[in-house]
């Protein structure tokens, strides 16, 4: 609609900030988020930033099924992140909770129940380059004409 | 815990430099720290009760998702505890494989180790330059077990996969590539004046306190604790003449240094696991039993100890689970970080541990 | 919105204490000092924090290899063990208990003396 908007858009494609937040994984997603920061896969030239600040982040990546510390502050970290924001489910235990999900078991997914999830990326754990894609379809959807959609 | 002071500065359990959620608590007077308190339960998913009543063929991908980063060793510790327990003999080609599997594990754990210590003290072109050899080492074992992180590659009385003869021809090339690099990036490591601002005499752990937290692998070997290291006691890591690393700083320095040298160990290692490869079956086979006992490997951490006990179906009846990282954490928490003069180097010494909080408290 | 993180942490501690190993561990300290398992476990929640409650089996198994070696007397009181190894005792309470049990040695009999300095230890751990 108006140039400014068509400013945004283009801003905002090219400068995603992610955090990531792991609410009880094995932390094999985990390192596999971090192998994105490698230059092999190079998530930077994508204008894509990853450091762990909920403040200033576009995209939330939440890994894992949900430990009791985290069924409160799950909420907490989500609220922190500014408008526009989206989340992305990384690997099976934020979906159904992987093996963690049986009898005796101390966490309780799926975190749909604590956020809304806008993605998921299923796998245990999902490749590198998965994660990139996912971040890189997801999150141009939610920003597109954002403002716009607000009216 | 009593409140001694007045300020106390939490950190976690989001922090840009941790890649798992902990929280410490640090009473500080000033910049110093006199009393760090740890708060855990993030990470707590109470794996050893799903364990519980579970056949050991589920058991199995359970004891890898214990920890991703060193799974591999999960792995290989849970298989020989059940081989221990229903005596079934292993193909001397079946433990070169796993032995040259392993050492692939504890070097990509390693690399992953020492770059989050140096992304943590802001050297980040270091950094970058590790994580990216760590690729290429994801890569040997994506080739071997197919695949990178999970890989579910032993089975009691042998392997899975056999080694093929392109396959170890192409690792041997990445690792020549891998050493010519590593051997650049540890000279910028000992020489550069920055890293050693940040790093020597920093986060300093005497050789009794050591002892006394019952602190195990590089961290032990950091600061001089002789005979820590139970490859040298597994039978395989004997024949191949493997003899342990140590160094007597014990400061964040000397960990990383010892991270950085094991890495050249396990590359001479699977060299001479290829070279002195028997030819023969990879899987023997064999039936589980029951029986109970406790078995201790060396983890990319330390030594990882497993107490199984089965009934005469091969399922788990009970089983306790003793990761590195603990007593590492616990020691980090309570005599490195005591007594440092400024927050700035908290972060930089509890990485340097290699803190694994998903096996701490599994 | 609420600034404070402080949560209720006993009864994941209590899930820490009751895995198989730290079970063990619990009742082999509880009769070394003579209390109930469920007290000691209380005082342990109190006092320690998470990841000292996860090392309790290796701390325990160094103390009784390491501590106090030579020292019949200190080793009975579990002078470093309940100190440096497990830190649930002050080390001037500790200080003071072994000094009067020293001077108590003189002028009664060995086990007697050991008798009332645990007796003491045991009122320093619950109190």
């Amino acid at each position: 609609m108006s140039i400014l908007q068509d400013i945004k858009n283009a801003v905002r494609s090219r400068s995603i900030h992610v955090a990531y937040v792991d609410v009880g994984s094995c932390n094999g997603c985990d390192i596999e988020v971090l192998a994105c920061l490698a230059p092999r896969y190079d998530i930077e030239q994508y204008g894509i930033y990853v450091h762990n600040n909920p403040r200033e982040a576009d995209v939330l990546l939440v890994i894992g099924s949900v430990t009791p510390q985290w069924v409160d502050k799950l909420r907490d970290i989500w609220d922190k992140i500014p408008e526009p924001k989206v989340a992305v489910a990384i690997g099976n235990c934020p979906i159904s909770g992987c093996v963690y999900a049986r009898r005796g078991t101390l966490t309780s997914p799926p975190v749909e129940k604590y956020i809304p999830i806008a993605a998921q990326v299923p796998g245990c754990p999902p490749r590198p380059t998965e994660i990139l894609n996912a971040i890189l379809s997801v999150a141009p959807l939610i920003y597109k004409d954002y403002e716009e959609k607000q009216l | 815990m009593k409140k001694s002071v007045d300020v106390s500065i939490p950190l976690g359990p989001m922090h840009p430099c941790w890649k798992e959620p902990v929280r410490l608590k640090c009473e500080t007077a000033g910049e110093r720290v006199l009393k760090t308190e740890m708060e855990l339960g993030y990470m707590k998913k109470g794996i050893e009760r799903i364990m519980r009543g579970r056949p050991w063929q589920e058991v199995m991908f359970l004891a890898e998702r214990v920890c991703g980063i060193c799974s591999v060793i999960h792995n290989m510790v849970f298989i020989e505890t059940m081989e221990e327990i229903s005596d079934i003999a292993v193909p001397p080609r079946a433990a070169y494989l796993r032995v040259v599997v392993n050492e692939l594990d504890r070097m990509a754990s390693h690399l992953i180790a020492n770059f989050s210590y140096c992304y943590t003290i802001e050297h980040e072109t270091l950094a970058m330059y590790l994580l990216n050899t760590r690729e290429i080492v994801l890569d040997n074992l994506e080739r071997i077990t197919g695949s990178r992180i999970n890989t579910a590659y032993m089975i009691p009385g042998g392997v899975r996969f056999d080694l093929l003869p392109e396959d170890a021809a192409a690792m041997l090339a990445d690792l020549v590539k891998v050493e010519e690099e590593m051997k650049r990036y540890v000279r910028i490591f000992e020489t550069g004046p920055l890293i050693a601002l940040r790093s020597k005499g920093i986060g300093f752990m005497s050789h009794e306190e050591a002892i006394r937290a019952h602190t195990v692998g590089p961290t032990a070997r950091a600061s001089g604790v002789e005979d820590s290291d139970l490859r040298l006691r597994h039978p395989t890591y004997r024949a191949l003449g493997f003899t342990q690393i140590t160094r007597t700083e014990g400061d964040n320095f000397a960990r990383n240094m010892v991270r950085f040298q094991e890495v050249f160990q396990s590359i001479d290692l699977i060299r001479k696991c290829i070279e002195t490869l028997p030819e023969g079956p990879i899987r023997g086979g064999g039936l589980c039993k029951a029986g109970e006992t406790s078995y201790a490997g060396e983890a990319p951490r330390g030594e990882l100890t497993y107490t199984i006990k089965t009934d005469e179906y091969g399922r788990v009846v009970d089983i306790a689970i003793r990761t590195p990282s603990i007593m590492n954490i616990e020691a980090c928490a309570h005599t490195m970080i005591k007594g440092a003069t400024s927050i700035a180097d908290v972060t930089s010494t509890f990485i340097s541990s290699d803190p694994c909080v998903a096996c701490n408290e599994r | 919105m609420k600034f404070l993180y402080e949560k209720d942490l006993r009864q994941m501690k209590y899930n820490i204490l009751t895995s198989t190993r730290h079970d063990e561990t619990v009742r082999a300290i509880a009769q070394h000092l003579g209390v109930s398992n469920a007290k000691l476990r209380m005082v342990l929640i109190r006092r320690l924090d998470m990841s000292l409650l996860e090392n309790l089996g290796s701390r325990w198994e160094m103390g009784l290899q390491h501590a106090d070696d030579g020292d019949p007397l200190a080793e009975e009181l579990g002078y470093e063990l309940f100190t440096r190894f497990i830190p649930l005792v002050d080390t001037e309470t500790m200080q003071t208990i072994y000094a009067d049990t020293t001077a108590m040695t003189q002028d009664m009999p060995f086990n007697d003396a050991i008798a009332r300095g645990k007796e003491r230890i045991r009122e320093a751990v619950l109190s």
